[in-house]
């Protein structure tokens, strides 16, 4: 087969990895409480996309700063407005967007907005598949040296520090995998559609998982069928894919619900 | 239970803890001695959980100090834990030890069930428990950590008095194993007399003594502490 037949190939595997990623990754930050500082590094990583895209570097690097700056910034605010985190951190999340927004027109960059927002998963590439594999493994390496801690962290906080684990480290290697992961998906998803992926195949399944490893791979195989099947419809259709597996994450959760 | 052989209990002196302009603890004196069961009781806002993260260092003192010749475990408060998250009876209580596999941990942990009455249920999702089941996984986690120390912050809150009284059971044979136990609590009158020792606390520390030297001082606390006690 020649080059020009397998163009699919790599949008498959990537869609495949992403639908697998997401919702592991996902599984942590929904038992730690933590999504919505995922949502905001999702958003936070514009800037930092547009401004990498603007000199000429790898955009992960960019997006990775970015991501863990909105991070800071809202952490910081958090400890200012204890019991109005939620405020705070959606004023961060909607001021790194329109940054990044900003930041088009001013760099004089030539980005394609909607691709970043929406995704275009079929425009993926191997550097898109690299730094999927990249998240993957790092996320895997977390998942086999700290099961426990994490399962600790994520049913008793306060015990987790007064039994003196790696809190503060383990948070912000999640951070990092967070706003890797979210890199990741931007192709396949894009930064506003990754939420989705991260959530829907989680929330199906917390309910009836016994451990957490459960609910790992119990999402991990929805997301895998979501975004094969999303992948799937969307050119049987002539669809945008990351559109159509965020409506398909909404729509098979509340059928599940149902 | 070599932890238990080298407890020699707990000591503060002059703890003090403010937050803000107020004073949360003021003044602290006390001592726990090995092999005691002792009540900490106190009216709501009275610092009975400032103490006890102060006593396990949780909290940084303003002043004082804390003498504990063996490790400190705390079983906490309902409202810390996430009782949601996906995990077994057995997961959770194998939490308090160190290694997740190794076969006398296995081992205890069921042991552990077994004496808080919990051992057919071990497999059960901890989500699917009733509050008074829950509270008894908490107790059994806590004595897997197998610590010379025991601060229990309301350990009975929101349970039904038979639970209540086969937790204090547990609670008084790690005392006569040697272990020292602190439980912060709202029980009053006769409910005292489950406990060696009683300290009753309004940011300072109101009365320490026996059960039956503690109502003879505060003959009139009852008021203080309002009539809703368990026991």
């Amino acid at each position: 087969m020649d080059e020009a037949q397998i163009w699919w190939l790599t949008p498959l595997i990537l869609s495949l990895l992403i639908g697998v990623i997401c919702p592991a990754t996902g599984s942590l930050l929904i038992t730690q409480r933590r999504i919505l500082l995922a949502n905001l590094m999702a958003h936070s990583v514009l800037p930092g996309l547009v401004i990498a895209l603007a000199i000429g570097i790898d955009p992960t690097f960019g997006g990775l700063i970015s991501g863990l700056l909105g991070a800071l910034v809202a952490e910081r605010l958090n400890q200012r407005f204890k019991g109005r985190e939620e405020s705070s951190m959606n004023t961060v999340l909607a001021g790194f967007t329109a940054l990044g927004v900003l930041l088009v027109p001013l760099l004089q960059t030539r980005v394609d907005l909607e691709t970043i927002l929406f995704g275009d998963l079929l425009a993926a590439n191997s550097s898109d598949l690299i730094r999927t594999l990249i998240a993957t493994s790092v996320l895997i390496l977390l998942l086999l040296t700290r099961y426990q801690d994490l399962v600790f962290l994520g049913v008793d906080p306060d015990g987790a520090i007064a039994a003196k684990r790696p809190v503060t480290q383990i948070r912000f290697v999640a951070i990092v995998i967070t706003a890797l992961v979210i890199i990741s998906a931007i192709t396949a998803v894009g930064i506003i559609l990754v939420i989705a992926l991260l959530c829907a195949p989680v929330l199906m399944h917390i309910e009836r998982s016994t451990s957490l490893r459960q609910l790992i791979l119990k999402s991990a195989a929805t997301g895998l069928a979501l975004t094969s099947g999303g992948m799937t419809l969307s050119i049987a259709v002539d669809l945008p894919p990351g559109p159509v597996i965020g409506s398909l994450c909404m729509i098979t959760l509340i059928l599940k619900r149902i | 239970m070599s932890a238990l052989a080298n407890n020699r209990g707990l000591r503060a002196s002059h703890v003090c803890f403010s937050y803000g302009s107020r004073q949360i603890i003021d003044n602290i004196c006390l001592e726990l001695k090995p092999g005691t069961l002792t009540a900490l009781v106190g009216p709501n806002g009275a610092g009975k959980s400032t103490l006890i993260h102060l006593l396990q260092g949780r909290l940084q003192k303003d002043s004082g100090h804390v003498e504990c010749s063996s490790s400190i475990t705390v079983m906490p408060q309902r409202a810390s834990i996430d009782w949601t998250f996906p995990i077994t009876v057995n997961e959770m209580v194998r939490l308090g030890g160190g290694h997740r596999e190794h076969q006398p941990e296995v081992q205890m942990a069921k042991q552990l069930l077994m004496r808080v009455g919990m051992g057919k249920l071990a497999q059960r999702r901890l989500s699917d428990l009733s509050g008074g089941q829950q509270q008894r996984v908490l107790l059994a986690r806590a004595l897997m950590q197998q610590t010379g120390v025991l601060l229990l912050d309301e350990p009975c809150s929101a349970i039904d008095p038979p639970t209540r009284e086969h937790l204090l059971s547990v609670m008084r044979e790690q005392a006569d194993a040697g272990q020292t136990l602190l439980v912060s609590s709202h029980d009053w009158g006769t409910a005292l007399d489950s406990y060696d020792k009683v300290i009753v606390l309004d940011n300072k520390l109101l009365a320490y003594g026996t059960p039956s030297e503690v109502r003879e001082k505060l003959s009139d606390m009852t008021c203080m502490m309002g009539s809703n006690c368990c026991g």
